[in-house]
């Protein structure tokens, strides 16, 4: 009887328990493309219950081509957003009072595809050479290298997404992430050479989390959590992917699973930096922040300099 | 016209226009609305003074390739009605298909035109032929079957054939639809040439592209009004030869005496 009693006590606890926590909270990360393991640690902390045991209801959204997901983020439509480093100074120096808040890459991996038919040794002789390279119009790496490269014989033209004039031109560069597209071209039997736009000198951190700086001051907690999980995921990721690629290989059929497996073992380098603690990932620092502010004052994007330590907030 | 004749013609336009940008000043000036999502148009009006010579050319790039695009879809579209006028067998066989012109998302197929057309100015034209091909086609057939019974009837009294039946009935009394078709086809064109520039490269479509890249959302706008302004030049000049052609003898043209 007594059994029963202390049985049933408990199940009321546990009942109670619940009833008293509080409903999770719903948020919003907007991806700024599709699902791939660029993204990977956002979908693993989900999948891994880490937003959830914060009590955080995440919902990613991905993005396509020219999503802003910079000014969704400003203008209040999603609390989180992914965006490139640049884009988070240019749209301060805009007043749109946007902040970093993680980075997924130390070292980004944003760099130009090409033949390797046609024996380029450089980016310099990518530039230099004719043919034709499809790259983001106006973006800042487009002319950064546009300035570095004055001379440039090549052809620009605008980049769409994607990979198939590519496979169909061997005259035809493109801008890639190093890890992700020369892989979708080896699997359609093209192979492909990558030069990092990095190794250049252009080095603004890539696939950073945003929020506004009014919903951090405000939810500093529950930004906390959220980046906590993030790091979380993206440990997870690091150390076993296969979760959070099936999930993505649903969601973007365009990569498939082994695609999915490669890219997530070929980023690893410009995730980690070597030799740095697990908790130190994601961080920023504040010189790289300085460097990409003048570089990008130099190509005239900005007028205005932001400060760097208003640029990023580590967690 | 006097001068006060043309101050009471050009107000009731120009009132709601001023009122606007009025309006769009204030709310950015208070801080309203943040200028990064709508620009002042004092801004915009700076971006257009700043950047003139690229968005002159540019502009001169879009017009002349939605230009172009719109004599390639009227002569095709035009061809493509009095063939299908000709029989009610070939109309009920390929009008359904001229109607795919009509939904085609062209935002969708611009990446195909770009493999089979390459990059620049071929892939604007198919893109602003394409999307202003169907109210040719429309507006021409429905002006080719409406002729007069009585008309159609006196020249097989007089044993025209039907090529002098064509062109001296049918074509004249189809004028005033073709025109109000071409009226269409020709703000079509120029949206359908910036979308092919979107992916093709070079023109509005480029600027627009880029300074969307940049966050430069008061280029955005500049460019944006000057498409539009686009638009209005070239209905303006199918107006123009619509009254030329028409303002002899077609009641739509004739002015009120």
């Amino acid at each position: 009887m007594r059994i029963i009693f202390s049985l049933l006590a408990s199940i009321l606890l546990v009942s109670t328990g619940w009833a008293a926590q509080p409903a999770p909270v719903k948020l919003q990360l907007a991806l700024n493309w599709k699902a791939e393991p660029e993204f990977g640690g956002f979908y693993a902390a989900k999948l891994a219950g880490y937003f959830e045991k914060r009590g955080l209801n995440v919902d990613i959204t991905e993005g396509g081509a020219g999503t802003p997901v910079v000014q969704m983020v400003a203008n209040r439509k999603v609390p989180f957003g992914i965006a490139a480093g640049d884009e988070v100074v240019i749209a301060q120096s805009r007043g749109a009072d946007v902040v970093a808040l993680f980075t997924v890459y130390q070292i980004n991996p944003q760099g130009i595809m090409v033949h390797p038919e046609r024996g380029f040794k450089s980016m310099a002789d990518v530039f230099n050479s004719p043919g034709t390279l499809a790259i983001q119009n106006g973006s800042p790496h487009t002319l950064f290298l546009q300035a570095k490269f004055p001379k440039a014989k090549v052809k620009l033209v605008p980049y769409a997404g994607g990979i198939a004039q590519f496979l169909t031109d061997a005259n035809y560069s493109q801008q890639c992430f190093v890890t992700s597209e020369p892989l979708l071209a080896k699997k359609k039997s093209v192979s492909a050479k990558s030069f990092l736009i990095a190794d250049e000198g252009f080095k603004p951190y890539g696939t950073v989390v945003v929020a506004r700086r009014d919903y951090i001051e405000k939810n500093p907690q529950r930004t906390r959590d959220f980046i906590d999980a993030v790091r979380g995921g993206w440990q997870e990721y690091l150390r076993a992917p296969e979760n959070a690629n099936t999930l993505m290989v649903k969601l973007n059929p365009a990569i498939d699973a082994d695609t999915m497996k490669e890219a997530a073992e070929i980023q690893k380098p410009f995730i980690v930096s070597t030799g740095a603690p697990a908790g130190d990932l994601g961080k920023m620092a504040a010189d790289r922040w300085t460097a990409l502010t003048n570089q990008l004052q130099e190509i005239k994007l900005i007028k205005a300099k932001p400060a760097a330590d208003r640029l990023f907030q580590n967690f | 016209m006097t001068v006060k004749e043309r101050t009471a013609a050009l107000l009731p336009p120009l009132l709601p226009l001023i009122f606007c940008i009025g309006l769009a000043e204030t709310a950015v000036r208070l801080g309203w609305v943040p200028s990064y999502l709508i620009p002042a148009p004092s801004e915009v009006f700076r971006s257009l003074v700043e950047d003139r010579i690229e968005l002159g050319s540019a502009a001169w790039e879009t017009l002349s390739s939605a230009l172009v695009g719109l004599v390639l879809s009227f002569f095709a579209g035009t061809l493509f009605s009095v063939a299908l006028s000709s029989s009610e067998l070939a109309r009920r066989a390929f009008y359904p298909y001229a109607v795919f012109f009509q939904t085609v998302p062209i935002i969708s197929i611009a990446p195909l035109l770009v493999i089979w057309f390459g990059f620049g100015r071929p892939t604007v034209i198919a893109s602003a032929a394409i999307v202003s091909v169907f109210p040719i086609i429309a507006s021409t057939l429905l002006g080719l079957k409406s002729t007069e019974p009585a008309l159609l009837d006196l020249f097989k009294l007089y044993s025209a054939t039907g090529r002098q039946t064509l062109w001296m009935v049918r074509m004249p009394f189809a004028l005033p639809q073709i025109f109000s078709g071409l009226r269409i086809a020709s703000g079509l064109a120029v949206v359908g040439a910036i979308v092919g520039e979107f992916i093709g490269g070079g023109g509005l479509g480029s600027v627009v592209d880029s300074a969307r890249t940049q966050q430069r959302i008061d280029r955005v706008f500049a460019a944006v009004l000057i498409s539009s302004i686009l638009g209005i030049v070239l209905v303006g000049a199918v107006n123009f030869v619509s009254a030329l052609s028409l303002g002899s003898w077609h009641a739509s043209e004739r002015k009120p005496s």
